[in-house]
């Protein structure tokens, strides 16, 4: 089998940058320790080169299981700029909350690796090892926290819930490759649609393999472990698990849906535009009620990933649906770039807050503008964009999903814009909420200075213009999403 | 009935029984170990099934590294063993849930796959399994030593017991309603302990760090 | 011999040894005299009274002995098909022989950075 070793250099870099800051953390000492942090965002910037140079031909190397084309390396650049910005906002956090150093930047880039190889992935066991090699180093990340009870059970719900998913889904995974005989997803598709009328354990092994993917993108009803986690782990790997574990999720789920099982779309896309609706509805109404931030953004972040379903509910089969399928992939991967900048942005500011006084909860955001205004105006940002409002990148992701269902009108698809429009406003309530205390409210006493270090500054700061100029110039990434075409290529 | 499904009989009813026996003995220890039997049981499927190589990774990984691991478990937690430890609330939905998904998917599979005949299944072979991981699932296969070595590392990581490592504050005390102590009353509210970002001088670090 | 020719005297050795074990058991349950009293019933301690619950804590060396036995199993169990077809192959097998060696070199090289960090860490030695 002739290897096309370039398509998968990003993935060797972040094998080696593991490899090799695992052995930097055996040999350095005591505060030397945290120089792993730059060696691996020197291993990110150099994956990323990788990554750019891959753009424009299409490359498929071990058989046809590994594809790398436009869709993939912006799955990849999303992936990379995520982790060099938590590289950025995890420095001074792990630093100073005397954590294991080491042992987590190796983690997070093992992490890494499996999310770069899951747009990649055109096979069924690819696939589910990438899953694993994602889902494992962060059930240890969100435990990282030993010293701390709360946290201690938060991981291990994730843990328990994370491994009974990923267990349904390996059952569904064997049952699809029982009657199909492959696990090639292209392959998979095409003895379904040659098998004419689908068997009812086909179309049982279908919903199961959803519920694993269901899980890590927190979608209702497998969204309990969010809001545990996210609030007992380390708040840089809250942030991973919101951001990079969740486009990790949709990137599996995208492969599983539009390619493997896309002739039986009328049967998943009614039930994943019900999820979406049930995700987006329960996500922002408890987020209502949250009186932490980080718990209020971990709703969010479950109403969020139930916009990003709503393109799954959209897809139609066959030749007729191939256009509103390439939409609703671009629409969702839109999205995620926009979501990505966004959501870490709002943990960035979160961890800046957190950082020195422990403090989380809404009330201690009280007057940040007087403190800190560089941080108030970008939480501020950051929390319009989530909600949708112009001029920020949220609104045109939001359109982006509009303009997906638009491509051809069905009484569902308005259905699902109905219930689209209506949770982004009930979502303003908690966002402007936020924005509110910060800006309306008297500050409290505080014995300790909020001093973020300079790279969560520089990170948030990034974050927060990018989220300002992408909102007024969106073509950067649809210009880049639109030329993506998953389907056609297979 | 030829020989061949009166054997598979047997192992089923082994397995099937041990199984059961695990989830509703009350003794956590007992149940460890009626789940290597469970394990082991499985591996007797396999070889039923003329997959000779896979009853021996079953053996191998499961009933001998798997199960010992859940009984070493048992014993470092020091799990609570006796009759009246096991919480036993929700066995009623449980029972509901799992049976109704057995019974769902069994039918679907008996359905479905209800003519295949056990005795004319052969699996490749151990010779054969080594040519396609090397000749087709390289990538998944270094892919796994990635994972493995994450497993290894994150496992070594939960285990250690140097203090002063990893977690700001200490938080001892008992658990109401798992929640965490809310920060709405600002910092007063946070537990005493070390919450500082700065690191306590002459707080000895037991072992050293390494 | 067959599969099952093979695999039913493994199967015939394991019954009859479990049942020998069981009817030795059965008989000397059956035979022996059983009159317990308070006193046989408690714990026996080299003739000292007995104090507290029979549990102790275990230490935790064993526990992360286990885990590394799980994983350097997984890896042994990949170790069988290599070791079984890496005799049989060439420079002209699709696997050739460089690449199967290669590629098991470099899973074994990752998991040996796994040793190398348990032993720099502590974990193997006693105390």
């Amino acid at each position: 089998m002739a290897i096309d070793w370039f398509a998968i250099a990003p993935e060797i870099a972040l094998t080696v940058t593991a490899l090799l800051v695992l052995l930097a953390d055996l040999n350095l000492r005591g505060d030397a320790k945290q120089l792993v942090n730059p060696l691996a965002a020197f291993g990110t910037v150099v994956a990323i080169v990788f990554t750019v140079l891959l753009w424009g031909e299409e490359r498929t190397t071990f058989g046809t299981s590994f594809v790398v084309n436009e869709y993939a390396v912006v799955f990849k650049l999303l992936f990379l700029g995520s982790l060099l910005a938590i590289l950025g906002i995890s420095w001074r956090f792990f630093a100073e909350g005397r954590y294991f150093q080491g042992e987590y930047y190796f983690l997070l880039l093992t992490a890494f690796i499996g999310m770069l190889i899951m747009p990649s992935a055109r096979d069924l066991l690819l696939l589910f090892v990438a899953l694993e090699t994602v889902s494992i180093p962060a059930f240890v990340m969100a435990g990282l926290r030993k010293r701390s009870l709360y946290s201690s059970e938060a991981a291990l719900k994730f843990f328990l819930i994370g491994v009974l998913s990923v267990a349904l889904m390996l059952f569904g995974i064997s049952m699809v490759y029982g009657f199909t005989g492959t696990t090639d997803l292209a392959g998979i598709a095409a003895a379904i649609s040659a098998a004419g009328d689908p068997e009812p354990l086909l179309l049982a092994s279908v919903m199961l393999v959803i519920v694993g993917f269901g899980f890590k993108i927190s979608a209702v009803p497998f969204h309990f472990w969010a809001p545990d986690t996210y609030a007992g782990a380390p708040l840089p790997v809250a942030a991973m698990l919101a951001v990079a574990s969740k486009a990790a999720g949709f990137a599996g789920l995208i492969a599983i849906a539009f390619i493997a099982f896309e002739p039986l779309a009328e049967v998943w896309a009614p039930v994943l535009g019900v999820l979406a609706i049930l995700t987006m509805t329960l996500g922002n109404l408890v987020a209502l009620q949250q009186r932490d931030l980080i718990r209020l953004l971990a709703y969010s972040s479950v109403a969020q990933a139930g916009y990003m379903l709503i393109p799954f509910g959209l897809a139609r089969s066959g030749a007729d649906g191939a256009v509103v399928n390439e939409a609703a992939v671009q629409a969702v991967l839109f999205y995620l770039v926009a979501y990505a900048v966004m959501n870490i942005g709002a943990f960035g500011v979160a961890i800046a807050v957190n950082r020195r006084t422990g403090l989380r909860s809404i009330a201690d955001y009280a007057g940040l503008s007087a403190r800190s205004p560089l941080l108030a105006m970008a939480l501020t940002v950051f929390l319009l964009s989530l909600g949708g409002a112009p001029p920020t990148v949220g609104l045109w992701a939001k359109f982006a999903i509009v303009q997906a269902a638009l491509t051809d009108v069905t009484p569902f698809g308005v259905v699902l814009m109905v219930f689209l429009v209506f949770n982004s406003v009930i979502a303003f309530f908690y966002y402007l909420k936020v924005v509110k205390t910060m800006w309306m409210d008297e500050a409290r006493e505080l014995d300790v200075q909020l001093q973020p270090g300079f790279n969560l500054s520089t990170v948030v700061a990034v974050l927060m213009i990018g989220t300002v100029v992408l909102g007024v110039l969106p073509g950067l990434i649809s210009g880049a999403t639109s030329l993506t075409s998953l389907v056609a290529a297979g | 009935m030829t020989g061949h499904d009166a054997v598979f009989l047997l192992v089923a009813l082994f397995t099937g029984g041990a199984a059961l026996l695990t989830v509703t003995s009350k003794n956590l220890f007992h149940a460890a170990l009626f789940l290597a039997a469970t394990l082991a049981g499985i591996a007797g499927v396999f070889l039923v099934l003329r997959a000779d190589f896979l009853a021996l990774v079953q053996l191998v990984v499961y009933v001998g590294a798997v199960a010992v691991l859940f009984l070493f478990g048992l014993m470092v937690t020091r799990a609570p063993i006796g009759r009246e430890a096991l919480d036993g609330q929700n066995r009623g939905l449980a029972l509901a849930v799992s049976g109704t998904l057995f019974v769902v998917l069994s039918g679907l599979i008996i359905q479905s796959f209800g003519g295949v005949r056990a005795a004319e299944v052969t699996g490749p072979g151990i010779r054969e399994i080594g040519i396609a991981i090397f000749a087709h699932w390289v990538l998944p296969f270094e892919l796994l030593s990635m994972l493995l070595l994450a497993a290894l590392i994150g496992a070594i990581l939960l285990a250690r017991r140097e203090s002063g490592e990893s977690g700001e504050e200490s938080v001892e005390r008992r658990i109401d309603f798992g929640d965490e102590p809310s920060t709405e009353a600002g910092a007063q509210a946070l537990p005493a302990a070390d919450t500082a970002g700065e690191l306590p001088a002459g707080e000895p670090v037991a072992g050293g760090e390494r | 011999m067959s599969f099952e020719q093979e695999y039913g005297t493994v199967a015939i050795f394991l019954i009859v040894g479990a049942a020998l074990y069981a009817v030795i058991m059965l008989v000397n349950r059956v035979m022996r005299p059983s009159v317990p009293s308070p006193l046989k019933l408690t714990t026996y301690e080299c003739g000292v009274e007995a104090v507290g619950s029979g549990w102790s804590q275990m230490n935790i060396r064993y526990y992360v002995f286990a885990f590394l036995f799980v994983i350097f199993d997984v890896e042994a169990i990949f170790l069988f098909p290599w070791a079984v077809i890496i005799g049989e192959l060439d420079a002209t097998t699709t696997p050739s022989s460089l690449f199967a060696l290669i590629a098991m070199f470099l899973f074994i090289a990752t998991l040996l950075e796994g040793l190398a960090y348990a032993w720099k860490k502590g974990v193997l030695t006693w105390d």
